[in-house]
């Protein structure tokens, strides 16, 4: 029955998908209106606070509002850093954890709302015959150039400018920038029907600014994403944030050294984040900061057992020939499908033969 | 960490800060300041030119999360009630005496507790007035679900739902409110709606007891920079009341509570959709197919 409802992990995955972004969207029909009802409010996922339907928070809201409020203001208070004005910190990274734990980075590519609207906007692309984009040598670029952005943006928007408003040096505009910048906000409260985050903000330069570049980024997303594959989780604060921990989660990704791997980059065609070290390495650097756990290295693996996804000793997915062989009969490693064809029922009889 | 969400608080933070609790941009003004030594902004009203109805009202200092003051205006209690929605069972439920500048109440426990319920009743022979509001300490607790399910008294109006953290009644917005008789819901029951600005309608509620009020909008257009108002004017007060002969008794109950503007009317959607626009076309050159020779990677 499973694995007729489920013939692939990428089938399951998005299954899995759909199933997240009701309830990170649509959620509270489920959990219940008050926030005290969510699932978590440090969920390692860009489920929006916006979204009036939602049915968590993403940890970086909190994050950003203890920073700003708690931190930043007890500092100017001049109270000494005590364990008392962090701990509100401390539980949230501490509720974070217990959710990342389970399924670290899988948070990314199974359950960000954000992740899978650009999923299925490449979809789009890939099934309109728009030209794929990549991050590699020859056409946009070394991905590596792109990495540095996340953590200038994790750093600089979750936690720097906040403090710094908590301190009274930046406008209190900035007190939870990274929000006000996030395309997760407009995406979301737009599919409740909620047309208010789309707004820009008038008579606050600096609300106005921020929702500009949140615009400007889903605009870009939208388009962008037809030929370039999950264009904002390449500089998605939350991904560094949840990159920081991903080793302290059982869920990984696992590639042993073997003598048979590394010539092919079919892995690397597949991954959608461009990843090359997914075909270049093993062991640790094979399972990438900007890995979302997707799977699809391991689905397009074409050798016996060289990628898994691993919980702990166990070994979720691995890799084979034969799966690998089905697999691209249907879709080739960079997401290309094959064309929709109608055909004439062959099974169906001539009108003039039924008539007869 | 369920009360600490800045995100939508900073959306709209200046509205209605009864909700904003949780946050620490205050509570100060709250449920509707209804006088000047409660935080009434310069130019309004007092209250008792908007409304004869008995109210709550509150304020609590800036980032205040254990304490705030209630007044009552139009009723005569020596105490009002604090009912909580989680907490130590002996403190779920306390009274408060009323002094000159009100009844200074108390969070359910240190840090703990977000949403009270608060009431305060005056009876006579033949009367029962009942005045009630929440408020919204912004400690870490439960929901108010159950809060609101037990009855307080007998004739009640009842939020269904409050407003989440973080959010408020506003101007447009439709909201729900059961009114109750001894704990049981009262179909046919005309519910009024006042406020501020002058505004008032009517609702009758259906077989479950449920009365759908739309808050007008009703504000002012928005003050130039630097009135002393301005900020004030982004939220104004409302009380809800119902009457009924029951048993003798005439009972009033009143709701009262603060609603904010229309967040839209600060905000200009066709900015929005042109930064949108503009994102589209920053993105349309990856569209363009790449030529053969330009470095495709392909594969084994």
């Amino acid at each position: 029955m499973l694995k007729t409802l489920f013939p692939t992990l990428s089938r399951f995955r998005f299954a899995v998908q759909v199933l997240m972004l009701f309830v990170t969207v649509y959620g509270s029909i489920v959990v219940g209106h008050y926030a005290a009802d969510k699932i978590t409010g440090a969920l390692p996922a860009l489920s929006c606070a916006y979204d009036q339907m939602n049915g968590g928070y993403c940890v970086l809201v909190p994050t950003q509002h203890q920073v700003h409020h708690r931190i930043g203001q007890a500092m100017v208070q001049a109270q000494q850093v005590t364990f008392q004005m962090v701990l509100p910190l401390l539980l949230t990274f501490l509720t974070f954890f217990a959710f990342f734990f389970v399924i670290g980075k899988a948070f990314c590519g199974w359950v960000c709302p954000l992740g899978t609207l650009q999923e299925w906007i490449g979809k789009i692309g890939r099934r309109f015959g728009i030209g794929l984009r990549r991050f590699e040598k020859g056409d946009l670029g070394e991905v590596k150039r792109v990495r540095p952005v996340k953590w200038l943006l994790l750093l600089g928007l979750v936690f720097l400018l906040p403090l710094l408003t908590g301190l009274g040096v930046t406008p209190h505009a900035l007190g939870n920038p990274f929000c006000d910048i996030c395309p997760s906000r407009v995406a979301t409260t737009l599919l409740t029907g909620n047309t208010e985050e789309l707004a820009l903000r008038i008579g606050d330069d600096w609300k106005f600014g921020l929702g500009a570049v949140a615009n400007t980024l889903i605009g870009f997303m939208l388009v962008g994403g037809l030929a370039l594959r999950l264009p904002f989780c390449r500089i998605c604060p939350l991904l560094a944030f949840n990159s920081v921990f991903q080793r302290l989660s059982p869920l990984r990704l696992a590639k042993p050294t073997r003598d048979n791997c590394g010539s092919c980059r079919i892995c690397t065609e597949a991954c959608p984040m461009d990843i090359p070290e997914i075909s270049t390495h093993s062991g640790r650097k094979a399972y990438n900061e900007d890995c979302t756990l997707c799977g699809r290295c391991a689905e397009y693996c074409p050798q016996d057992g060289v990628i898994k996804l691993k919980w702990g000793p166990f070994a979720l997915f691995s890799s084979s020939r034969e799966y690998y062989k089905a697999k691209v009969k249907g879709e080739l490693p960079d997401g290309t499908v094959k064309p929709l064809k109608f055909v004439k029922n062959a099974a169906k009889p001539a009108a003039g033969a039924a008539d007869a | 960490m369920k009360t600490l969400i800045l995100a939508l608080a900073l959306a709209t933070s200046g509205l209605a800060a009864p909700v904003f609790a949780q946050h620490d941009h205050g509570a100060a003004s709250v449920t509707g300041a209804a006088s000047a030594p409660l935080g009434r902004p310069a130019g309004r009203p007092p209250a008792r030119d908007w409304t004869k109805l008995p109210l709550l009202l509150g304020k609590g200092e800036r980032g205040e999360r254990a304490r705030a003051t209630i007044a009552v205006r139009g009723l005569t209690a020596a105490s009002v009630t604090v009912h909580a929605a989680d907490g130590p069972a002996e403190r779920r439920k306390v009274d408060y005496p009323v002094g000159a500048a009100g009844a200074s109440i108390e969070s359910v426990a240190p840090q703990v507790g977000n949403y009270h319920w608060i009431v305060a009743r005056e009876e006579s022979a033949d009367t029962v007035r009942v005045a009630s509001t929440a408020w919204y300490f912004g400690n870490p607790g439960d929901s108010p679900k159950d809060l609101l399910a037990v009855p307080k008294h007998e004739l009640e109006i009842v939020p269904a739902p409050l407003p989440r953290e973080h959010r408020s009644y506003r101007e447009a917005e439709k909201w729900r409110f059961l009114v109750r008789l001894d704990g049981k819901p009262l179909a046919g029951q005309q519910v009024v709606m006042e406020t501020e600005f002058g505004s008032r309608s009517t609702a009758v509620t259906d077989a479950a007891g449920h009365a759908t009020l739309v808050f007008p909008r009703d504000f002012k257009p928005v003050a130039q920079e630097g009135d002393e108002g301005s900020e004030a004017r982004r939220r104004a007060r409302f009380v809800l009341s119902t009457e009924k002969e029951a048993g003798g008794k005439h009972y009033l109950t009143a709701f009262n509570h603060a609603y904010s503007q229309d967040p839209e009317r600060n905000r200009s959607l066709g900015w929005g959709a042109a930064f949108g626009i503009l994102g589209m076309v920053a993105a349309t050159p990856l569209l363009r197919r790449r030529q053969p020779n330009e470095g495709a990677s392909g594969h084994a």
